[in-house]
């Protein structure tokens, strides 16, 4: 004998088959894809910002003076570089101006033992904890300064930055 | 009895029905799915970030002569380039901001679509340009919408040399130095009653001496962007001359200045000194409408005019460029003159003035890249923000 226990019959059918579809288009209307290539966005903007502020601060001001990394560089001005730094990246044409975050240190090459030596950061508004998310820019000064393990002025060292939002 | 085989049943139409519209919502929803895929906003984002560099990195086209000059007409700009050269990125020519923000000439936002934007799409924009320390924004475009694509960039902007010489300190006996040779002294003075002020430019040495391995951005250039036979683009020259009420010695001296005149000399260097060795004069203007001249802070267009305490010569841009003929190896002497009387009789009456023509070795002021009372061309920051929806 047939036995319809457990049987979906034909109008709860069509209700549960509406109450799924409904519950399907919810949950997908609800999420937004967020691709690999928007993060990317936010990166590439500020990388260029950081690029452009070093090229810039690499830039002398006139044709016979010194460009201020170089004597940032020169004299350890870690104080002044914050102050220009700050500037170059937080200004923006609207009177509201940017918040960014960063630490910024010097890297040279050691002639005499081969080795790449990174100082520890000489100016800096924050220190990294490790949950952010920095991008690394970097900018090559002709700095008249010695630097151990090489006797020559001057000499190529590379200024890295970490900059970062929160 | 009857049979029922054959039959549709109702169990099967309705399955076969949901079957149906789900398979029908299913392929209209599939393309829907991707759409957060094709952000419109990365989009916008790049085309902000290739209208920035394009800003800021390029020079701009037609190049020679640059667009920016008033010689080029808005029809004949093929791209807006901001960049002083192709060499100096995110290095601004003043003269091509302000021609680009001027928006009585250019219409947003098509004329700007096709010149800096870009695209089959017609993109929204607004490009705004701020100098640090300065509240002034310069922008083109519409407001902004509440998503945008968007990019940042820092700058610098070339500001034009300026002369300056600061004559206040002189007594009745002398003049600091190293304004003492511009102004008579001594028993030299007293015996002129008509007295010029020459500068003097080499357009060869500016042109290849310039500093920094003579990169333009620190180039005093007469002949930028060059053309010949018409005014074109170019730079300006500034010369401030202040506290001009110490050089007379008598209170009785009544000082006019009369004319300015230019000498040209093209591929001949002039050994003497003065205006001698020079064609011309190729400009004798007592309607100096092509310099912007100010006496004592007031604009000036007829000569002769008396001058108190201060003059102000401007060589608007291009100006240099039109009296050198676009030449490199152009010598020029631009001589102001003036006539000294008595207040009252009206009688020329000699005095000590300005006189340039005892200064070694062209009789001039020279315009150079040592000359102490010159500010150098230098470099002011600034940043530029593009907004694209």
């Amino acid at each position: 004998m047939v036995n319809d226990r457990g049987q979906l019959y034909t109008i709860e059918g069509i209700a549960a088959g509406m109450i799924m579809l409904f519950t399907t288009y919810l949950v997908l209307g609800a999420t937004s894809v967020y691709t690999p290539g928007d993060s990317h966005i936010s990166d590439m903007q500020l990388e260029q910002t950081g690029t452009d502020a070093l090229q810039m601060m690499n830039t002398p001001a006139n044709g016979t003076s010194e460009s201020q990394l170089q004597q940032i560089v020169e004299n350890n001005e870690g104080n002044t570089f914050n102050t220009v730094f700050l500037d170059y990246v937080n200004n923006k044409t609207g009177s509201k101006a940017d918040n960014l975050h960063y630490t910024a240190s010097v890297t040279y090459y050691d002639i005499l033992n081969k080795t790449t030596v990174t100082l520890p950061p000489f100016a800096f508004n924050r220190n990294l904890s490790g949950v952010e998310h920095p991008v690394r820019v970097t900018e090559l000064v002709i700095a008249n300064k010695q630097f151990p393990g090489g006797s020559g002025t001057p000499r190529a060292v590379l200024v890295e930055v970490l900059l970062w939002r929160d | 009895m009857a049979d029922d085989a054959g039959n549709l049943s109702i169990d099967f139409l309705a399955g076969f029905t949901i079957f149906m519209i789900t398979f029908i919502y299913v392929a209209t929803l599939i393309p829907g799915l991707f759409i957060g895929l094709q952000s419109s906003s990365i989009d916008y984002d790049a085309v902000a970030y290739r209208t920035g560099v394009v800003l800021t990195e390029d020079p701009g086209m037609p190049y020679n002569p640059s667009w920016e000059s008033p010689s080029v007409a808005d029809s004949q700009i093929l791209r807006f380039g901001l960049a002083l050269s192709k060499d100096t990125p995110n290095i601004l020519s003043y003269e091509k901001i302000n021609r680009f923000f001027c928006t009585t000439e250019f219409v947003y936002p098509q004329d700007y679509q096709s010149r800096a934007v870009f695209g089959d799409y017609p993109y929204l924009f607004n490009i705004s340009l701020q100098m640090a320390g300065s509240n002034v924004t310069q922008s083109v475009g519409d407001v902004l919408p509440e998503d945008y694509g968007y990019s940042r960039r820092v700058i610098k902007v070339k500001e034009h040399s300026n002369a300056t010489l600061d004559f206040s300190n002189c007594n009745l006996l002398s003049c600091p130095s190293p304004l003492a040779q511009y102004a008579l002294t001594g028993s030299q003075a007293g015996n002129a009653t008509i007295q010029a002020f020459s500068l003097y430019f080499n357009y060869a040495d500016l042109l290849d001496n310039g500093p920094a391995n003579n990169n333009p951005a620190y180039q005093i250039n007469p002949l930028s962007p060059s053309g010949t036979g018409q005014i074109t683009g170019g730079e300006g020259v500034l010369v401030n001359l202040t506290g001009l009420g110490s050089l007379p010695q008598d209170n009785n001296t009544r000082v006019n200045l009369s004319s300015i005149s230019v000498y040209r000399s093209v591929s001949l260097a002039p050994l003497g000194t003065g205006q001698s060795p020079f064609e011309g004069p190729v400009l004798n203007a007592t309607n100096p409408s092509q310099f912007e001249l100010f006496i004592d802070g007031t604009p000036v267009t007829t000569l002769p005019q008396p001058v108190t305490n201060n003059a102000t010569l401007f060589i608007p841009p291009g100006l240099l460029s039109f009296l050198g003929q676009g030449d490199s190896s152009t010598l020029l002497n631009v001589t102001m003159q003036f006539s000294l009387t008595n207040v009252t009789t009206g009688n020329p009456q000699p005095d000590r003035y300005l006189n340039t023509t005892q200064v070694a070795p062209y009789g001039a002021f020279q315009y150079n890249y040592t000359n102490p009372n010159i500010t150098q061309p230098y470099l002011q920051n600034g940043v530029m923000e593009v907004a694209v929806w």
